[in-house]
């Protein structure tokens, strides 16, 4: 304690700057700032308002309470309760977000204790990597923008605690800048061409994160909800053309197991057990299948959704590759099910990209037979199982029969709608014959039943169908999620979508068309061209660039960028060669002797630049040796329609230049010119529109002639 | 600048315009070189006319003299003259058994030195040597000239048999030169129905007196130039030096003092670039080359290389 008090009474002649105190309070401030997006209010608050009391408190010294909240104790005190808070909060600690939310408030509490140059230097350490974290968050291009101001005034933070004369707080800004434009084109250079590790040199350790999209089970109402929802679950670049909507059943969990009201994945499968090797499945699609199949191919980038479930093309003919060359690198791990279910072997909780081919069919043959749970039927369905004994006694054929029960959809009076009736105990009774209405779910879901009624293996697949152009990728969005059904005949499995037998448009055309007038549909998946929906899907098609060029690019994106300037595999060797004198020669071209820099044009001067310009626009190019009273006459006799403008800022530049006037005569004198020059450009602009038009008439001419 | 100041101010260049006003009655159409000459007087600097013989040099010279009621004498170079008789001699003068010093034509307000290059070399150092110091030694007395000393020499281009021209170093004693050049034919005609001008200069009724002058050098000293006109004259000095002949440090005060004085002539109380342009050439030309006519060509050209403001 005695030392602590030495030091301090030593340090006192060292004491940081007011300036200092609030260009670091906005450091940090821009620093937690992209951080209250995700982290609970209460450490927004926390973290926040400890850096406004400190600031507050510089600027309203003798405060005593507030200085002994402050104090260089209660800061640690501050520290370690918001640690346990934090504990206590999420129930872990070693994990991103406690850990994030921790460094959020420690930097608050840094900022309170600091007293002294070396303190600040590691505050701003610190708000340099609270600002790094919030890419575990986001790698938008969103997040991106927002750091550039926070990096600007860390930069002008630096600056200012480092300064020996005081200079403004705007000249320090443009410094940071110009540092910043400067170094920016070594910075892509270095991004571009240093050498990439193959996979993740460190991950994070996982957190209990909310899940989106599908699930493992389905209950009435699930896909419902989903169907409100513009979130995009996986966005796809088709190499050759996209194939048909109708087509494009994008195959995601398939449940067999039934209580009666729920459906559900079969958990043994769900644990992954089943079929993982690549002999195994390409076998099981047969020939036959290859031959008759439209096979095409695609990448997928898909949302973290925070399940394992990856998704592809009925009927997928490969395992998703992240596009590594080499198979054991293949970050995704995935293995593919009996049931054509392809799962990765972590949950999806990052954003991530595989290549995927696909056979265009509706069938496929499986390795196994079905198993048991594809027969089962619980719950009290009576009536449904008795009107599928009838049916079933008229068609006799498993293919007849499931025809038939399409046409019985088509035929009764079902109606497609998000709004369903509420159903009972006897879901499947009540929606088959009294309610008679529902969505993908309550089709497929009655289409199973009556299936396995009249004992054939049927089971429920859920997934996405249908997407939305963009240009030239796809986007498919949560309100495309759809159930369908799939049935087990003739030692196939055909997929049969009851929905489309009740609303064909819902498959062919999308959501929006499906649903009747009044219903509420989603934004995004509305048929309207409406400027909110162009403007998201511009926006959408930027990120996707983004995604693709920026965040994606791994060390298989930079060997086909070696390949493409066409020296391979460079050594390490050459690469550091090849950037030090590129960078060299940069630096050597930004601290170049630049004369025009060493007497800055004064305010009049960039006016008579301007003035000058504007005429010669307007056809009247200055001489050299030309006064400006002389330009100013040839000018107004040449362009006699703005003969009194012209004069009257000549006369004022002359008056500017030569007469000896007081300040506020300059002043007056230069509000009107800037007023004039203003006029005078919309004239030289219109000119120049006018005569560009021309030429294009002119150019044009001939071409028709 | 109070009220007072400024009304006599405005009297003075009403007496100024008077006195080109005149001078324009007697040299029909050199409003410019007129100008140029008055303004030369002004700022304390001699006057170079240069031309053929038959122009109105002399013309010129006589009425600037007589319109400003100076004092003047007449002194024509000759290929004979001697130093003496410009500056005068000392002579014994037996009743007082004394060297009396007897004053030349230069002890006066306004010297006409015609035809100054018929003289040779050490006549014409005499009379620069006077224009520089405005005093004259001899043996080892010093006397002082006028206040008002202004030497308006004419001298016939280079070209011209019998001449001695002048030296660069003494070209750079006179603080303009001008060509008067021939008339316009419609000038020529007025002159040719109305006759000879030279009868009328001693009609010629002084319009301003030494006094006076005195006056509007001082206040044609006030006139304010601004950093942009210095910044110009700077460009224009710099210019000139990356060739043989640069203009000297002296040259750039002259050519400030002759822009205050024109600036003054024309009735303003600032220097402007135009004012700058306008008495370049008279000034710069014979400091450039060495010649009058040539110069102008060159003090052309090198105005029209920098950029003005």
């Amino acid at each position: 304690m005695i030392g602590l008090r030495r030091k301090k009474t030593k340090n006192t002649k060292i004491e940081l700057s007011t300036r200092s105190y609030d260009a670091m309070a906005v450091m940090i401030l821009l620093a937690q700032l992209p951080h209250i997006f995700h982290l609970p209010i209460w450490i927004s608050v926390f973290g926040i308002g400890i850096v406004v009391m400190k600031w507050w408190s510089v600027h309203n010294p003798g405060n005593s309470k507030i200085n002994w909240v402050l104090s260089s104790r209660a800061s640690v005190f501050w520290g370690v309760l918001g640690g346990i808070a934090i504990k206590l909060h999420y129930g872990y600690f070693i994990g991103r977000d406690p850990c994030v939310a921790f460094l959020f408030l420690l930097v608050g509490c840094k900022y309170a204790e600091t007293r002294k140059q070396s303190d600040a230097t590691t505050l701003m350490c610190l708000s340099g990597f609270l600002l790094l974290t919030q890419y575990f968050y986001s790698q938008t291009i969103f997040s991106a923008v927002l750091t550039i101001p926070a990096v600007m005034s860390l930069g002008a933070a630096l600056g200012i605690l480092n300064e020996h004369s005081k200079r403004s707080l705007a000249s320090h800004t443009r410094l940071v800048g110009r540092m910043l434009v400067q170094g920016a084109p070594i910075a892509a250079l270095l991004f571009v061409v240093f050498p990439r590790l193959p996979g993740p040199l460190w991950s994070l350790p996982e957190d209990a994160a909310a899940t989106t999209g599908l699930s493992n089970s389905m209950s009435p109402g699930d896909i419902g909800q989903l169907s409100q929802s513009d979130e995009v679950a996986f966005r796809v670049d088709f190499d050759g053309a996209p194939p048909d909507t109708r087509d494009l059943y994008w195959r995601g969990p398939v449940m067999s197991n039934f209580d009666g009201r729920n459906w559900s994945v079969n958990t043994l499968q769900a644990d992954g057990a089943i079929e993982t090797d690549d002999g195994a499945y390409s076998s099981s699609a047969g020939e036959n299948e290859k031959r008759s199949g439209n096979a095409i191919s695609y990448t997928v980038t898909l949302q973290p959704h925070n399940r394992k479930w990856l998704f592809a093309l009925e009927q997928a003919s490969s395992l998703p590759s992240s596009g590594e060359s080499d198979a054991s690198k293949n970050r995704l791990n995935p293995i593919i099910l009996s049931d054509k279910q392809i799962m990765s072997k972590l949950p999806i909780t990052k954003l991530i990209q595989y290549k995927q081919t696909s056979l265009m069919l509706d069938r496929y043959t499986p390795v196994t037979e079905p198993s048991a749970l594809d027969l089962i039927l619980a719950g009290k369905n009576t009536r449904t199982a008795a009107f599928a004994d009838e049916l079933y006694s008229q068609h006799n054929s498993p293919k007849a029969y499931a025809n038939a029960l399409l046409n019985w959809f088509n035929t009764q009076p079902f109606s497609y709608t998000l709004q369903p009736s509420l159903l009972g105990d006897r879901p499947i009774d009540e929606f088959m014959f009294d309610t008679q209405n529902g969505f993908c779910g309550h089709y497929a879901s009655a289409f199973v039943v009556m299936m396995r009624a009249a004992g054939i293996p049927a089971r429920i697949v859920t997934g996405y169908q249908g997407g939305e152009m963009n240009d030239d990728y796809m986007i498919v969005r949560q309100s495309s999620a759809h159930a369908w059904a799939e049935a087990f005949i003739n030692g196939q499995w055909v997929r049969y979508d009851p929905t489309a037998a009740v609303a064909p448009s819902r498959v062919d055309y999308g959501l929006a068309q499906a649903l009747p007038e009044g219903e509420p549909i989603p934004r995004l998946a509305r048929l309207d061209n409406d400027w909110i929906k162009r403007a998201s899907l511009r926006w959408d098609k930027v990120n996707h660039g983004w995604q693709r060029m920026v965040v994606d690019f791994n060390n298989e994106s930079q060997s086909k960028f070696w390949k493409k300037l066409g020296m391979p595999d460079p050594q390490l060797w050459q690469i550091t060669l090849g950037l030090l004198i590129l960078a060299a020669a940069w630096c050597l071209w930004v601290l170049r002797p630049n004369h025009s820099a060493l007497a800055p044009l004064t305010e009049d001067q960039k006016h008579w630049r301007a003035y000058s310009q504007y005429l010669e626009t307007l056809g009247v190019t200055r001489l050299t040796g030309e006064t400006g009273a002389q330009f100013t006459q040839r000018a107004s006799a040449q362009l006699r329609e703005q003969n009194e403008l012209i004069k009257r800022l000549g006369l004022a530049f002359s008056k500017l230049n030569f007469e000896p006037l007081s300040n506020e005569r300059k002043i007056a004198l230069r509000t009107q010119l800037k007023r004039d020059l203003k006029k005078l450009s919309g004239v030289a602009r219109r000119a120049k529109t006018n005569r560009l038009a021309k030429r294009a008439i002119q150019g044009k001419a001939p071409a028709t002639g | 600048m109070n009220q007072p100041a400024l009304r006599a101010e405005v009297s003075q260049m009403a007496e100024l315009s008077g006195v080109v006003a005149q001078l324009e009655t007697i040299l029909l159409g050199k409003r410019s070189q007129i100008e140029l000459s008055v303004a030369c007087l002004i700022a304390k600097g001699h006057l170079l006319i240069e031309d053929v013989p038959g122009v109105g040099k002399t013309t010129l010279a006589q009425g600037l003299s007589a319109t400003l009621g100076l004092p003047w004498n007449r002194l024509q170079f000759t290929s004979d003259l001697l130093p003496a008789d410009v500056i005068g001699v000392s002579v014994f003068n037996t009743s007082t058994n004394n060297f009396e010093f007897k004053h030349g034509p230069v002890f006066t307000s306004v010297l006409l030195a015609d035809e100054i290059n018929r003289a040779p070399p050490k006549a014409q150092s005499a009379l620069l040597e006077a224009m520089e110091e405005r005093q004259i030694s001899l043996d080892g007395e010093t006397y002082k000239l006028d206040d008002e000393f202004f030497v308006i020499a004419t001298q016939n281009p280079m070209d011209q048999l019998g001449a001695y021209p002048l030296p660069e170093s003494q070209l750079d004693r006179f603080l303009v030169s001008i060509a008067l050049g021939y008339p316009d034919s419609d000038e020529e005609r007025t002159l040719l129905q109305t006759g000879d001008r030279r009868q009328s200069i001693d009609s010629l009724k002084p319009v301003a007196g030494p006094l006076q002058i005195k006056h509007w050098s001082e206040a044609a000293a006030q006139l304010h130039v601004s950093d942009t006109v210095i910044d110009y004259i700077q460009a224009l000095l710099n210019t000139s030096r990356l060739g043989d002949n640069g203009l000297s440090p002296r040259a750039g005060l002259s050519l400030v003092r002759l822009c205050k004085a024109f600036a003054f002539l024309q009735g303003r109380n600032h220097v402007t670039a135009d004012d700058v342009q306008h008495v370049f050439p008279a000034l710069a030309g014979h400091r450039l080359t060495g010649q009058v006519k040539s110069g102008v060509v060159a003090a052309q050209s090198l105005l029209d290389s920098v950029t003005a403001p």
